[in-house]
């Protein structure tokens, strides 16, 4: 049985329903993250599972017990606001305790729990002071020194780092995840920072228009997105789309498309997904990562079907560790990395490999994978 | 070029400047020379008012008026000075302020925090108490202080002023609480603080300068107040207000403006220390609420 259980869960504002049926289990220990974009109800499911919304029909429970109607300080769970919303009237101190102190925990209790987590997220030196007066990650600190103080069941965060500038962002990232494999507890996690999203979870809900459009892992959402929507949101630069006629050839599949000097080219499947043989003779969508159109040199060596063609440099850009290349295929744009060293300038024809383990096709009217 | 140009400004802000003050300080002038008159005619005595200059200071200081007006002098039938009414009229302001303020910050907070159906209607039918005159309510605020048994007394006068002040109170502290963050109050909620424990713990102490507004606000027209004090008090719930009308009306004989300045200073003077205690708060809580709301 799981921990966490969101079951048939719909929530409607007036007539306008924000979230259609949601379904979800979360284990003991997991690291769940909503992720999608603006507006699309991550807030709104979190605050349900919180209990500061109500849910409109179906049941959220937490081991075993149904969560409707129970208040969200009897729920057993902690939230850390994308404000922070620490009392501005009180010390940082009384911030972390006054959980406690409402839950009528005795006060030496207290004190021993304020220097806990004082000492784990080091704010010993801020304890005396208001909010008013500490930096931004001070204040991020503090928000989560309040929310683990408690101790609760599930941790709850509503896009806790999105007031951070860059630097701080990425190393709060790290430091929640560190402090997740430390205490081992369960988090829901909202963000509509999908690098967030990756690196921070076990389990990765993508979400959009009020639906949950695929949940797996990390691993399971890049590399088989579920539709064109976690295919597109989901990794950076986002995945190549290229559309690519099916045909039968000896016996195999291979995807039929043009590239950047007009010619015709040909990309066998290795292993097509079963549903692909339904599609022969149609036009479908090719989806393709850009590490898995590299040059040559980049291809991943264990791959097992590895294809080469030439194709034109529109543009290059060198990020540092890598060079993205933009060239053409099908008539859509289509980003390449490769290594960064590599020689390459626009307008020249050069050979790109495509690992064809990697593609993934896609229904272009149902946008669903095909299977 | 440069440099004569940066000179050209400092000269005409210098005269701006200077025309600034100027035209402060005759408004300065303006307001504060009937106070200043009627500071140094009440410490002279009668005869100099009567047979001289009204603009001279005194020959013979005197603070004769004022312990007159405080103590002594005949208001309405009896000799008692200004002294039993003041007491009344701390009476009536301090619980009606008191009140009014702190319904006001919690219709505030229920108007912003725990929204309902109809709210804004609702607060649309409290806003009205800030538009309707006085001499509307009269009579039916007659009658209902008579059937709640509480006609011609001071709690009656408090009632009275809660009531008409609840409009504003409720008006401020909703624009406060407006830009107050609703995640403060969530996360009170999931802390485990109930609806007045976040009012007490949370809101209130984060209210100051609205407090200040209201309290401000509260006071002086309570205290200032005439008319109703006029209409609903009875002879041991009048207000200061009353009995400086009846002091200045009923001197038999002689009119004792020495005495008259006196009182009137007296009636003004808790308003003035209102205003010189809280009073850069003042500015503080009205921009408060009004700049990001
Ligand atoms: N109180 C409300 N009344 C009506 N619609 C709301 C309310 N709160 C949120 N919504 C709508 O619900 C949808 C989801 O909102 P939210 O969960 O805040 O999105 P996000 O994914 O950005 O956190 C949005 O379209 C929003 O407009
Ligand atoms: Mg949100």
């Amino acid at each position: 049985m799981s921990f966490l259980t969101i079951d048939n869960a719909t929530k409607s504002y007036g007539s306008v329903e924000v979230l259609h049926r949601v379904d979800i289990d979360v284990q003991e220990g997991e690291f769940l993250v909503l992720v999608g974009p603006s507006g699309c109800g991550k807030s709104t499911l979190l605050n349900m599972i919180a209990g500061l919304e109500d849910i409109t029909s179906g049941t959220i429970s937490i081991k075993g017990k149904s969560m409707n109607g129970v208040h969200p300080s009897n729920r057993d769970i902690a939230m850390v606001f994308q404000s922070y919303a620490l009392y501005p009237n009180m010390s940082v101190a009384k911030n972390i305790t006054f959980g406690l102190e409402m839950h009528k925990v005795p006060k030496a209790e207290r004190e021993t729990a304020l220097r806990d987590v004082a000492k784990l997220l080091q704010i010993e030196p801020l304890l005396d002071r208001k909010p008013g007066q500490l930096s931004g990650g001070q204040r991020q600190r503090v928000a989560m020194g309040r929310a683990l103080v408690r101790n609760p069941d599930v941790f709850l965060f509503d896009e806790p780092l999105s007031n951070l500038d860059a630097k701080l962002r990425v190393d709060m990232r790290t430091e929640i995840k560190k402090l997740h494999q430390k205490l081992g507890t369960t988090i829901v996690y909202v963000t509509h920072d999908q690098i967030e999203a990756m690196t921070l979870s076990t389990r990765i809900a993508v979400m959009n228009g009020g639906f949950i459009q695929q949940l797996g892992t990390p691993k399971e959402i890049y590399d088989t997105p579920a539709n064109l929507f976690v295919a597109t949101f989901m990794g950076s630069p986002s995945m190549n789309l290229i559309p690519v006629k099916i045909l039968e050839e000896n016996g195999g599949l291979v995807a039929e498309t043009t590239n950047g000097l007009g010619e015709t080219i040909k990309l066998p499947f290795a292993a097509p997904p079963t549903g692909l043989k339904d599609y022969v003779g149609r036009t479908i969508t090719l989806g393709l990562r850009a590490e898995a159109l590299t040059d040559p040199d980049g291809a991943d060596s264990k791959a097992v079907n590895l294809v080469t063609v030439k194709n034109r440099v529109i543009v290059m850009e060198p990020a540092g560790s890598d060079t993205f290349v933009m060239t053409e295929f099908g008539g859509q744009d289509c980003n390449a990395r490769m290594r960064a060293d590599v020689q390459v300038a626009p307008g020249e024809d050069v050979d790109f490999t495509i690992n064809m383990d990697k593609v993934v096709a896609f229904d272009p009217e149902t946008e669903d994978r095909i299977v | 070029m440069s440099a004569g140009s940066t000179d050209t400004a400092v000269r005409t802000g210098r005269i701006t400047r200077t025309a600034l003050y100027l035209v402060l300080l005759l408004f300065a002038l303006f307001y504060l020379l009937p106070f200043a008159i009627m500071v140094i005619n009440s410490v002279k005595p009668l005869t100099e008012i009567t047979g001289g200059n009204m603009m001279a200071l005194p020959q013979d200081w005197t603070f004769d008026p004022w312990v007159k007006a405080w103590a002594t002098a005949q208001i309405g039938v009896d000799p008692t000075g200004l002294k039993p009414y003041f007491w009344n009229s701390i009476k009536m302001v301090v619980p009606a302020v008191a009140i009014s303020t702190i319904l006001g910050a919690l219709n505030g907070y229920v108007l912003t925090k725990w929204r309902f159906k109809y709210d804004t209607l609702i607060f649309g039918f409290m806003l009205f108490a800030c538009f309707i005159p006085f001499q509307i309510v009269l009579i039916p605020m007659a009658r209902i202080l008579g059937l709640a048994g509480l006609a011609g007394s001071t709690p009656g006068l408090v009632l009275v002023h809660v009531v008409y002040g609840l409009g504003f109170t409720t008006l401020y502290f909703k624009n406060y609480y407006q830009v107050f963050p609703t995640e403060l109050v969530r996360a009170a909620q999931i802390d485990g603080a109930g609806f007045f424990r976040i009012f007490w713990r949370l809101l209130l102490p984060s209210s100051g300068p609205i407090i200040v507004v209201s309290v401000i606000w509260q006071f002086t027209n309570i205290w200032n107040d005439f008319l109703f004090g006029a209409s609903f008090a009875d002879f041991d719930s009048q207000p200061m207000t009353v009995a400086l009308n009846n002091l200045v009306q009923s001197s038999t004989g002689v009119k004792e403006y020495n005495v008259h300045f006196a009182g009137a200073i007296l009636a003004a003077l808790p308003t003035l220390l209102v205003y010189i205690v809280a009073g850069r708060y003042f500015v503080r809580g009205l921009m408060a609420g009004s700049v990001k709301g």
